[in-house]
């Protein structure tokens, strides 16, 4: 507390007035000199947000996060299939891809802005109940398939690191649901983001492997096709796995929850783009890491969390597993706790019932019973044993494919809707970009459900 | 009573043996607490979608679901102004935000209640259960009807989702005024932002002051942007200084003087006297929206002259005492209470209190914060070099500023 020479508020004022007051001014920030009705007045407290570069990390920082969060379990356990079962084949798919997330998450972005709402909300609006109950179900299909793999991932980090995942995953679980219940997760969600600093030993591991960059180029930029029911397989799990349905709620409802407003969209348009961009360049450099080091070894098939490890070993040697076993459960004790909670949010939107973490229970019955039963379903389906953890992570993304089509097409019909959307209306370029996106995903989709139920009946 | 959800499943049959379907029906919103249905909307040759006005029905029987009117034929296509400022129950109501002002929320409404009454359809109350949404999902077959999720459509506000709305003078009930500012700020944050600025055009200006305040900094801008120029100037006029120049200081530098160009000029000075003095200052969070009267003043003739500033809004627990209006020295203080319960012929000076614990303008604003809370008083004065009474640091400010950011916006403003 300041220290004044002169005894105030001990003697009347006018006793003081002699000695003026000690008035040492501190540092002045420079402010704004403006001509207001004739008058020069300069303004120093104008309440302005940081300008040059800290603006732009305060624009860009959310969408990286967000998209370096994408990279979960699933994630992880994809893209080192894909490196691993078939080399660098399948980075054109990637770079196909990136177009693609962009576009879908920018309109997501520009969606939240234009309206202020959530996208489960807009289908409710638009489409009536039956609809939006429709798209209810599938959010609640591919989130919770996404939420038993960020469990499974639990327990395969903590096995990497010597714990039962009978252990990991009721405590995981447990901790989970505290954290966010009990509002002290804002905090520990930062050291979960720093344990997934971990993975961007990816890009590094990706050069130090040394691949063959001839073979890199041709797989980038000559697409292959082939006719396996498993190649097909991997690129439905990579659309799903990058294109996440979850991807595009968070995106759209975090601009909301930012309170960007419809005058003001612009920048963000640019942390969409960034975001997309950098979140698949993580993802290709996983492929080259792994198939750099696994695939041209002949070892082709991914079957634990150990396997995928093994991509670190050039930069981090016998210590790959333990940090790897670090990065992964940061990771997915991070989406472990987002994906429930962005559920119960959207789902509780578009039912016009109260949500949030600050309600009690008894306001927020359908909010926390959802979240509550999200975790708990989660976590008891990941303790089954004897899972196939490679394979379930990956066929959960496959899943999550397959039902982005439909989310998709609402995310089209309603950034199309003037009445919605107004000047932030999709521009014949946007709908070109957004619908080809769309037709690419469902045949996709189609050929790899054609494929497999050939398998079936051929097989 | 009937449902819309089993309404819209009846049939329209005229004299001449013709059939529709009914799809929707429109009410007149600015009519009445409950209203009235004006007219039908169906189907007819598959495609085309027409309407008839409510008056052209000649019986109609809830049980059977069976609607008479005179002649279908009759009807006229529907088009987007062929309804003027009805509003559609199925495709605007049904499933848009409503305010449950009874339970002070926002939810959406499954189904609507209807109710004869005068020959007349009227939209009685909005139905919000899981009962009403199976019902809705059946096509009105199966859900029970529940007394409990059903809500008086007297108290439910239906929001568009758009500000312009207001502007157009679509119709509204306007309960919501009644409630208390801050209430209905509580109500908003469970809104997206078009619908909080729908609302906030909504109220009456003095109303929509007090709840704009009492909204987050960037809700409040957020809002605020929404609103044409005029309302906007009306509401910043009423507006407390800080929080005027705290609102003003966010936006746009062009659009910041244009506003403080056209704002009356003594709102306008006020705002700029604060947008001296950076965010992080006590200058930054003081108000000098205060009262001060001349030490020399008589009581009786304090009263007279407090008759007009207490008109205003401003913080009148405390009356600071200056030497005179122009150097505008600190000399004392006194509140109302010992103000009302002096002796008329009393000089101001004789009763004031003249120990003064003051706050210096450009000293760090925790610091003032925390002197201000730990002096357990409702203000304290800020003054400059010279003496001059600057502003007060309210408590309200004081504790807003050292709360932990997601309390600030539920800190009270009592004294402010």
């Amino acid at each position: 507390m300041r220290k004044k020479s002169t005894p105030e508020g001990l003697e009347p004022v006018d006793a003081l007035e002699a000695k003026s007051l000690p008035m040492a001014p501190r540092g002045i920030r420079s402010g704004l000199r403006l001509n207001i009705r004739g008058r020069s007045v300069h303004l120093r407290g104008l309440r302005r947000p940081p300008g040059g570069v800290l603006r732009w990390l305060a624009i860009l920082g959310p969408g990286l996060i967000a998209t370096s969060a994408g990279n979960d379990a699933g994630g992880i356990a994809t893209y080192s299939q894909a490196g691993a079962k078939f080399g660098y084949e399948l980075i054109w798919v990637m770079l196909i891809l990136t177009l693609s997330f962009a576009v879908v998450q920018e309109m997501c972005a520009r969606l939240g802005a234009a309206t202020g709402r959530g996208l489960l909300d807009l289908i409710r609006e638009r489409f009536g109940i039956g609809w939006a109950l429709f798209a209810v179900a599938v959010i609640l299909v591919a989130n919770g398939g996404v939420t038993v793999s960020e469990f499974v991932g639990i327990g395969a980090a903590m096995e990497l690191l010597g714990v039962s995942k009978y252990i990991a995953v009721p405590a995981g679980a447990i901790i989970i649901w505290y954290l966010v219940i009990f509002g002290s997760y804002a905090k520990v969600e930062k050291i979960f983001l720093g344990m997934t600093l971990v993975f961007f030993a990816y890009p590094v591991a990706a050069i130090l492997a040394k691949p063959n960059w001839m073979e890199v180029a041709r797989g980038a930029f000559i697409p292959s096709l082939r006719a396996d029911p498993a190649y097909i397989l991997i690129v439905v799990g990579l659309l799903g796995t990058t294109i996440t349905p979850y991807i595009q709620i968070f995106q759209q409802s975090s601009l909301v929850e930012r309170g960007v407003a419809r005058r003001h969209y612009g920048p963000e348009k640019v942390d969409a783009y960034v975001g997309a961009i950098f979140s698949n360049l993580m993802s290709i450099s996983m492929i080259i890491a792994t198939a750099a080091t696994l695939y041209v070894v002949g070892h082709r098939d991914i079957e634990t969390a150990a396997d995928a490890a093994k991509a670190l070993e050039p930069v981090m040697g016998s210590s790959a597993t333990v940090l790897f076993a670090i990065g992964l459960l940061g990771a997915t004790l991070l989406a472990g706790a987002v994906l429930p909670l962005a559920t119960a949010y959207a789902v509780s939107e578009a039912f016009g019932v109260p949500k949030g973490v600050n309600l009690d229970f008894r306001r927020g019955k359908v909010f926390f019973s959802l979240f509550t039963a999200l975790i708990v379903v989660a976590a008891v389906l990941a303790l089954i044993p004897g899972l196939p953890v490679i394979q379930l992570l990956v066929g959960v993304q496959v899943l999550n494919g397959i039902l982005l089509p439909i989310i998709l097409v609402f995310i089209v019909l309603l950034i199309n809707d003037k009445r919605l959307t107004g000047d932030l209306k999709n521009t014949k370029r946007n709908n070109v970009l957004a619908i080809g996106t769309l037709v690419l995903i469902t045949s996709a989709v189609l050929v790899m459900l054609g494929s497999q139920l050939l398998g079936l009946f051929g097989g | 009573m009937v449902m819309f959800s089993q309404l819209r499943r009846c049939s329209i049959t005229d004299e001449q043996g013709g059939r529709a379907r009914l799809l929707d029906l429109s009410v007149a919103l600015l009519e009445a607490d409950y209203p009235p249905v004006t007219s039908l909307i169906f189907l007819k040759q598959k495609s085309q979608k027409h309407f008839l006005p409510w008056s052209a029905v000649q019986s109609f029987e809830p049980e059977d679901c069976q609607i008479q009117v005179e002649n279908l034929k009759a009807s006229k296509p529907l088009r987007q102004s062929s309804l003027g400022k009805d509003v559609l129950l199925g495709d605007h109501i049904l499933d848009a935000l409503v305010l449950d002002l009874q339970n002070r929320r926002s939810t959406r409404a499954n189904d609507l209640w209807l109710e004869t009454h005068d020959e007349r359809l009227e939209l009685r109350a909005a139905d919000t259960g899981f009962q009403s949404m199976i019902r809705r999902l059946s096509g009105g077959r199966y859900g029970r009807m529940s007394r409990s999720s059903r809500y008086d459509w007297k108290y439910v506000e239906f929001l568009r989702g758009d500000p312009e709305a207001v502007r157009n003078g679509e119709g509204y009930h306007l309960r919501i005024s009644r409630l208390p500012a801050g209430e209905i700020a509580r109500l908003t944050d469970m809104l997206p932002y078009l619908h909080a600025a729908e609302l906030i055009t909504l109220l009456p200006d003095a109303k929509a002051v007090q709840a704009l305040q009492a909204l987050s900094p960037e809700r409040q801008l957020q809002v605020f942007e929404e609103l044409k120029e005029d309302q906007a100037l009306a509401l910043l006029t009423l507006m407390a200084p800080d929080i005027a120049a705290d609102l003003l200081g966010r936006l746009p530098t062009k659009l910041m003087r244009s506003y403080l160009e056209k704002l009356p000029e003594k709102q306008s000075e006020r705002v700029v006297e604060l947008l001296h003095y950076a965010e992080d200052t006590v200058g930054g969070i003081m108000t000098n929206d205060v009262i001060y009267l001349r030490a020399n003043l008589t009581v009786g003739k304090a009263l007279e002259s407090l008759r007009e500033s207490l008109k205003e809004p401003a913080f009148v627990f405390i009356i600071y005492i200056v030497d005179n209006d122009k150097s505008r020295r600190l000399r004392g203080l006194l509140s109302l209470r010992n103000l009302l319960t002096s002796k008329a012929d009393q000089k101001l000076e004789e009763i004031m209190d003249p120990y003064l614990t003051t706050l210096d303008p450009l000293s760090p604003a925790v610091e003032g914060a925390y002197r201000v809370i730990d002096s357990h008083v409702a203000a304290l004065p800020v003054i400059n070099k010279e003496g001059r009474l600057l502003g007060i640091v309210t408590v309200d400010a004081a504790v807003a500023q050292v709360a932990p950011p997601d309390w600030r916006t539920q800190a009270p403003r009592i004294f402010s």
